[in-house]
């Protein structure tokens, strides 16, 4: 495979799972957390990079800081939950920064983390990815119904017996995975843009969980392909080109739903 | 019937005894006992902010007691959970939430079926039983942000009756409806099965309503503790209510 090929392929995987994890933090109403949390999850990478050690483990043990410490937030303090994902948003992206600025390659290695590099995906990388995919699609399934009682209600979801302190957990393995199995095609700071756009725009159409998650992955999918393909005409970053077009897509298609709505609108006043 | 001749042969579906329900620091409920029987319909009544859905959240084992002894059909709280049927109060459900009616109320069965287990018929059966006795059977295939309040409130009935249940429990289930919505809740409310058959469930629902309390077989006061409890004519005297509702102390010191 060229350089071009591996660079699909990778985006291919990323459409595959991002969107998935994605529709369950739309659906959840946690997309601002889901953004900080995939940044917060850079000190890890960092770390991994840095001293050489595997960038899951580094990942995983970023994640579960960011989970003890929104914790310690809510318990001790009276601040709103947002406050603290904020902060530890911000404390964890300049954590990461700085442990990379200790490499040699500065510059390279925290824009290759941060924005990916789509063009450097090795053949070794796609098979993570494959795999991380395949796990992220897996807990989708199993957690689909703790999921979506929680979205209904979180203490309806707990009367029920569907254990939602598991079920968020695992939600929470589901997107650090995703964005490991993502950061090195797309970056970490724009696998949100595919993570949560697809998702996003998806959700003004689906009139079910599973047609809103095929949407996503098609949008996302759409959207690897078309960024891919501009970046090469034009010259542009592919990982960014990558990340802007499901953003882009999503205030396209808003605006043709709002304009559908309001010739409806307008037909029915009519008849 | 005489209320003493059915609690000797009627055993407590709920036993509370010094019980202190507590958010954080904050008591909602200080020290009281309570009982709730089997087979009957009992009101919780009294103030917002009176401790009554604290107490129903203690009763599915939602939160935890800081204090006292709480026993649900003879068990722990979470032990008997999957036997009681929890129906929330005004769950707003989010806008962009793609689920149907049929869906809302088939997760009523999860509670038997837990994560993983398929629906079979008897499933089925059991939420197209559940859509017809709440009148919505013709909603099924609506999302819920097609629905009027009322309407809403009803699937989340649907969704406490299509669960396998001994004890059904409704916060405030007639806050606010229109006049079919009420009048269809209010049915379920004080139905309690078929004496004959054996087949009873116990209902507990919270209300503000006196005259709503005075329709039930047992009546809870309550006003930051337990201010009566017994049948309705013996509670809702003036004494008792002046206490839960007509005073500002809501949550008295513990003795």
């Amino acid at each position: 495979m060229g350089i071009q090929q591996r660079a699909l392929m990778g985006g291919i995987l990323v459409a595959l799972m991002a969107p998935v994890a994605g529709t369950w933090l739309v659906l959840r109403g946690m997309t601002f957390f889901g953004d900080a949390f995939m940044h917060g999850v850079l000190p890890g990478i960092a770390a991994a990079v840095l001293f050489g050690f595997s960038p899951m483990l580094g990942a995983a043990l970023a994640a579960l800081v960011m989970v003890v410490g929104l914790e310690v937030v809510r318990r001790q303090t009276a601040l709103r939950e947002d406050a603290g994902i904020g902060l530890l948003f911000v404390g964890m992206l300049a954590l990461g920064v700085v442990m990379v600025s200790k490499t040699p390659s500065y510059a390279g290695s925290i824009t290759s983390i941060l924005f990916g590099d789509a063009l450097g995906i090795t053949p070794q990388d796609l098979r993570t990815q494959a795999v991380i995919a395949t796990l992220v699609i897996g807990l989708s399934i199993v957690l689909h119904r703790p999921l979506i009682t929680m979205a209904l209600h979180e203490g309806k979801a707990a009367a029920l017996g569907m254990n939602p302190r598991l079920a968020n957990g695992l939600l929470l393995a589901m997107i650090a995975m995703s964005v490991i199995g993502s950061y090195r095609t797309v970056g970490t700071l724009l696998v949100f843009g595919l993570m949560v756009g697809p998702a996003a725009t998806a959700s003004l159409f689906a009139r079910s969980v599973r047609q809103m998650m095929v949407l996503a992955v098609t949008i996302a999918l759409f959207s690897v392909v078309i960024g891919l393909v501009v970046s090469y005409h034009l010259s542009t970053a592919a990982s960014a080109t990558m990340g802007l077009v499901p953003v882009a897509l999503f205030f396209i298609l808003l605006t043709v739903q709002q304009i559908v709505v309001n010739v409806r609108r307008r037909g029915v006043a009519h008849a | 019937m005489p209320e003493t001749s059915q609690e000797v042969d009627t055993p407590h579906a709920v036993e509370a005894t010094d019980i202190t329900l507590a958010h954080g620091t904050f008591v909602a409920l200080a020290k009281s006992s309570c009982h709730i029987p089997a087979g009957r319909v009992t009101a919780v009544i009294g103030p917002n902010g009176s401790g009554k859905s604290t107490f129903l959240n203690s009763v599915t084992g939602l939160i935890v007691p800081v204090g006292g002894t709480l026993a649900v059909l003879g068990q722990r709280p979470v032990d008997a959970r999957p036997r009681v049927s929890y129906v929330l109060q005004n769950v707003e459900a989010p806008v962009d939430l793609p689920l149907t009616v049929r869906e809302t109320v088939a997760m009523g069965r999860y509670a038997s079926l837990g994560w993983f287990r398929r629906l079979r018929s008897t499933d089925r059966d059991a939420i197209d039983a559940a859509l017809e006795r709440m009148r919505i059977a013709d909603l099924a295939h609506r999302h819920l942000h097609e629905l009027s309040g009322g309407q809403r409130h009803r699937v989340l009935v649907a969704q406490g009756l299509a669960q396998e249940h001994d004890i059904l429990i409704l916060d405030e289930p007639l806050a606010g409806l229109d006049v079919v919505s009420a009048e269809v809740i209010d049915g379920i409310v004080h139905d309690t099965g078929d004496s004959r058959t054996g087949d009873r469930r116990t209902v507990i629902h919270t209300t503000h309503d006196l005259s709503e309390a005075a329709a039930a077989d047992h009546v809870i006061l309550m006003g930051g503790r337990v201010v009566a409890e017994g049948p309705p004519d013996e509670v809702l005297l003036e004494e008792h209510l002046v206490e839960a509702f007509g005073t500002r102390g809501l949550h008295p010191p513990v003795d």
